[in-house]
């Protein structure tokens, strides 16, 4: 059974339409969400958290309507975006402290094992953190509470090559675990190396949600990489 | 609700809005406009939330595992919280002035306000003004207070400028009552302003709710 389902989600704003999105995330797959910048990934999401007011469509995770059921539901989601920093001259151990006291789920020592492998120094403030360490901080929220699904909005964005595999390591551990991980990302071969599932938009609309073989299946030409087979499809628009 | 009201004290508040609360003590000061310490008690929850926007406070709270009203009930919260230490502040120095201070000349000979039942009245009242016209208006975009903010100013004054002229109507004379002369008079507009307070404080978070499940973040 499917553990998120979105269907028909519809957002329009001036100049943009997220028109009827659709697709479901499965238990213990990693799935990427691939488009390039400005494709409706961004809205998707925000839509997934309730962030956005959305138009129509519905959408329910573990079996529940988001509408009626948000914080129990957020409480078995990880979320992580890029490189946004929150309270940035407070202390990260001041801001997990609070974090900490929303979740009952709370595992302290998946905390404090993914602190000691991302380096990350407590006593110092968002401030102080590069991009990508920031990157790490958000992901070192969502992976501290035994998350049933992740969803990361360009986890990847600002991580140096090493942290990026490292990462990716870490989603295929958890997809071990049991755990769904949903991730944005338009660096495709992040997703080659570790995606099971892929859902392509553009221009606002999804235009494949499957596992990455049948896309490859339907879509790639002859040795080529997905990579090359998306670039190609945008520069189409033929999917 | 507890950990989003921690959440508010020690990740969203500026310090200011502590240090601010202390101006309830202008209730001692004779010869002042003693109602600007509610003004400049706002000014340090006005802090406070310019200090939440600047650290991405709202969409934080937002991804936290709370329904969206919830971040909402966080904000009020603190600011009631702000508030009611301030009315505390204001309601020892009314009572000191209104039992061992009443014959104190400097008091007596007083051209402004006096501090008794009454003015904690309409200072309850100008706090549910500001969780009116600034809180309620910063969630129609959870994102700009300026406008808010100067309305709250401008109405604020105007709402000062009002209670410190009444005594000098005559007729109204009551309402500048020294200690508990007019007791029924004075207690009842303490109600009155208590009353307002709650009820605008209502009005505001229910439209605030109802505003910012509409907005995009």
């Amino acid at each position: 059974m499917s553990i998120v389902e979105i269907k028909n989600l519809k957002k329009e704003y001036p100049l943009f339409l997220l028109d009827n999105a659709s697709f479901n995330l499965e238990a213990g797959r990693i799935t990427g969400f691939a488009g390039r910048n400005g494709a409706g990934k961004t809205t998707t999401i925000k839509s997934m958290l309730n962030l956005i007011h959305r138009d129509s469509g519905e959408i329910t995770c573990f079996g529940m309507p988001l509408n009626g059921h948000e914080a129990e539901i957020k409480r078995r989601i990880g979320y992580s975006t890029g490189t946004v920093s929150w309270y940035p001259r407070k202390k990260l151990k001041d801001i997990v402290a609070v974090t900490r006291s929303f979740y009952p789920n709370w595992d302290e020592s998946a905390y404090g094992k993914y602190l000691k492998q991302f380096q990350l120094d407590e006593s110092k403030t968002p401030l102080e953190l590069s991009e990508g360490m920031k990157v790490k901080f958000n992901l070192l929220l969502a992976l501290s509470h035994r998350a049933e699904l992740l969803i990361l909005d360009e986890p990847t964005s600002g991580l140096d090559p090493f942290s990026r595999d490292e990462l990716l390591d870490i989603f295929m551990t958890l997809r071990d675990d049991g755990v769904a991980v949903f991730f944005s990302t338009h660096i495709i071969s992040d997703l080659e190396k570790c995606a099971d599932d892929i859902v392509y938009i553009s221009g606002g609309r999804i235009k494949a949600a499957m596992t990455i073989h049948d896309f490859c299946s339907a879509h790639s030409l002859q040795n080529e990489s997905l990579e090359q087979t998306i670039l190609r499809l945008e520069k189409e628009k033929t999917v | 609700m507890k950990s989003i009201l921690k959440k508010e004290l020690t990740l969203s508040a500026s310090i200011l809005s502590y240090l601010f609360i202390l101006f309830g003590f202008m209730f001692f000061i004779p010869g002042y406009p003693i109602l600007c310490g509610v003004f400049f008690v706002t000014l340090g929850i006005f802090q406070s939330f310019q200090n939440a926007r600047e650290a991405n406070d709202i969409v934080f709270s937002a991804l936290l595992p709370v329904a969206k009203k919830d971040v909402v009930k966080g904000k009020y919260l603190f600011s009631c919280f702000i508030e009611l230490c301030s009315i505390l502040l204001m309601v020892i120095a009314a009572l000191i002035r209104m039992t061992v201070l009443e014959d104190v000349v400097v008091y007596r000979n007083n051209a402004m306000m006096n501090a008794n039942f009454f003015a904690l009245g309409i200072a309850l009242f100008l706090f549910g003004l500001f969780n009116l016209i600034f809180i309620g208006g910063f969630f129609k975009t959870a994102y700009k207070f300026g406008k808010p903010f100067v309305t709250h100013i401008i109405v604020t004054f105007v709402m000062i400028g009002i209670g410190e002229a009444l005594h000098h109507i005559p007729g109204l004379e009551a309402v500048n009552a020294f200690g508990f002369a007019h007791f029924g008079l004075q207690f009842g507009l303490l109600a009155l302003g208590a009353m307002a307070y709650i009820v605008l404080t209502v009005i505001s978070y229910r439209c605030a709710c109802r505003n910012f499940e509409r907005i995009d973040l």
